[in-house]
């Protein structure tokens, strides 16, 4: 068997899982997360990078969140959206709460794939993946005071970029009502 | 400008942190991926067979054996010298008679070998392909109609919540013309029925009461 083969099996016997739900965070859909983890492996499995990358774990991570990120990019958005509710129907998880809740996440990770990959790299590795500053420092060969000011930067970019968001929604309801 | 604030911000991270995948889908996922570095590995050791020169080489080995071998049994029988010129000519014939349909042979079947492995390998990549599509095109349906039938489950309560509503207001409007109605019809006859019963409670009081005897 190929060392680079025997590389992947014990990546996926190591960190398999991890890789598995990090995808199923991001696509939020377990049968895309299936499908992205196996063309994951194939593109470790016929890359040439793979075979320089010092840290495999860490080349397979970042190659995990890009396919993600692209897999949201090439999903158009045609399923109409159910409209904002400012104060919640009831406090129960009533499927109408559920389907606000599905629709706020599914709008953050629009929001983190908007990005830079590197604010979006680290973002998902503290706030998904609940890794240590001190951690991702070491993997990303940064210092932990670096990587804390990426994240403060990255929320507040996405603040930003979920505001406008807001703004814009907002903006377009009046339209709407105005033209009732 | 921003309407949004970080705490609803670190909420919702919170909440997609806490996504987690069944064990089950995950072991199918772990499965399937080993599955197919297994199968990626068992093709291409298959496809390592030996080489086309290797091969024409032991041909030829085999037959310059022969042939020197049958050279040397009709140098041994022959009566008379042989001829150079002869043997190079008998021996290139010889040479060209055993090689080459041999080594026709042996291209022909490497060609084959290779188009019919090829033609496996896309066949099977094409289908996975499709099953893919087919079952991704199919989530999205089931995703996008879902959504669609939620949308309009909630606007037809909606209208009929407003339905029930207009209705009452209807019908208290009614209840109150109705009420309206009687007090202008009966209203006079009311108070004069009021005050002749009045009259009458008036005059029993005024009459004593019999007396009562034991007997």
């Amino acid at each position: 068997m190929r060392s680079r083969q025997k590389e992947l099996l014990e990546l996926l016997d190591k960190s398999g899982a991890d890789l598995y739900a990090l995808l199923t965070r991001l696509t939020l859909r377990e049968d895309i997360a299936e499908e992205l983890m196996q063309e994951l492996f194939i593109k470790l499995n016929n890359s040439r990078g793979t075979g320089n990358a010092a840290n495999l774990h860490a080349y397979a991570r970042k190659s995990a969140i890009n396919l993600a990120f692209d897999w949201r990019r090439s999903q158009k958005r045609m399923v109409p959206t159910t409209g904002r509710f400012s104060e919640p129907v009831s406090t129960e998880d009533s499927p109408l709460r559920k389907l606000i809740h599905t629709e706020e996440l599914t709008e953050t990770l629009d929001a983190v794939g908007r990005l830079k990959k590197s604010s979006r790299e680290v973002l998902v590795m503290h706030y998904l993946q609940q890794e240590s500053y001190d951690n991702i420092a070491e993997q990303l060969g940064k210092t932990s005071h670096q990587v804390r000011a990426l994240c403060s930067r990255a929320i507040r970019n996405l603040r930003d970029v979920l505001g406008s968001n807001e703004h814009k929604s907002s903006k377009k309801e009046i339209h709407n009502v105005a033209n009732r | 400008m921003s309407q949004i604030d970080e705490n609803q911000i670190h909420d919702r991270l919170k909440r997609l942190s806490e996504v987690e995948p069944g064990k089950q889908a995950s072991g199918r996922a772990m499965q399937r991926v080993r599955d197919t570095l297994i199968a990626d590995e068992g093709r291409r050791v298959g496809l390592a067979r030996p080489s086309l020169i290797g091969r024409l080489m032991k041909l030829a080995a085999a037959a310059v054996l022969m042939i020197g071998a049958g050279y040397i049994a009709g140098r041994l029988s022959a009566p008379e010298p042989v001829n150079v010129q002869e043997l190079q000519v008998a021996l290139e014939s010889s040479l060209k008679s055993s090689l080459e349909p041999a080594i026709r042979q042996e291209l022909l079947s490497q060609m084959d070998e290779r188009w019919q492995a090829a033609l496996a390998a896309s066949n099977a990549r094409v289908k996975n392909e499709l099953t893919r599509q087919v079952r991704r095109d199919l989530m999205e349906f089931a995703a996008q109609t879902l959504a669609a039938s939620g949308t309009r489950t909630d606007q037809r309560l909606m209208e009929l919540i407003e339905l029930i509503d207009a209705v009452r207001l209807q019908d208290r409007q009614r209840m109150a013309a109705a009420f309206d109605y009687i007090e202008s019809r009966f209203g006079g006859g009311l108070v004069t029925l009021a005050a002749r019963t009045d009259e009458l409670l008036g005059s029993e009081r005024a009459v004593p009461a019999p007396a009562v005897s034991e007997n």
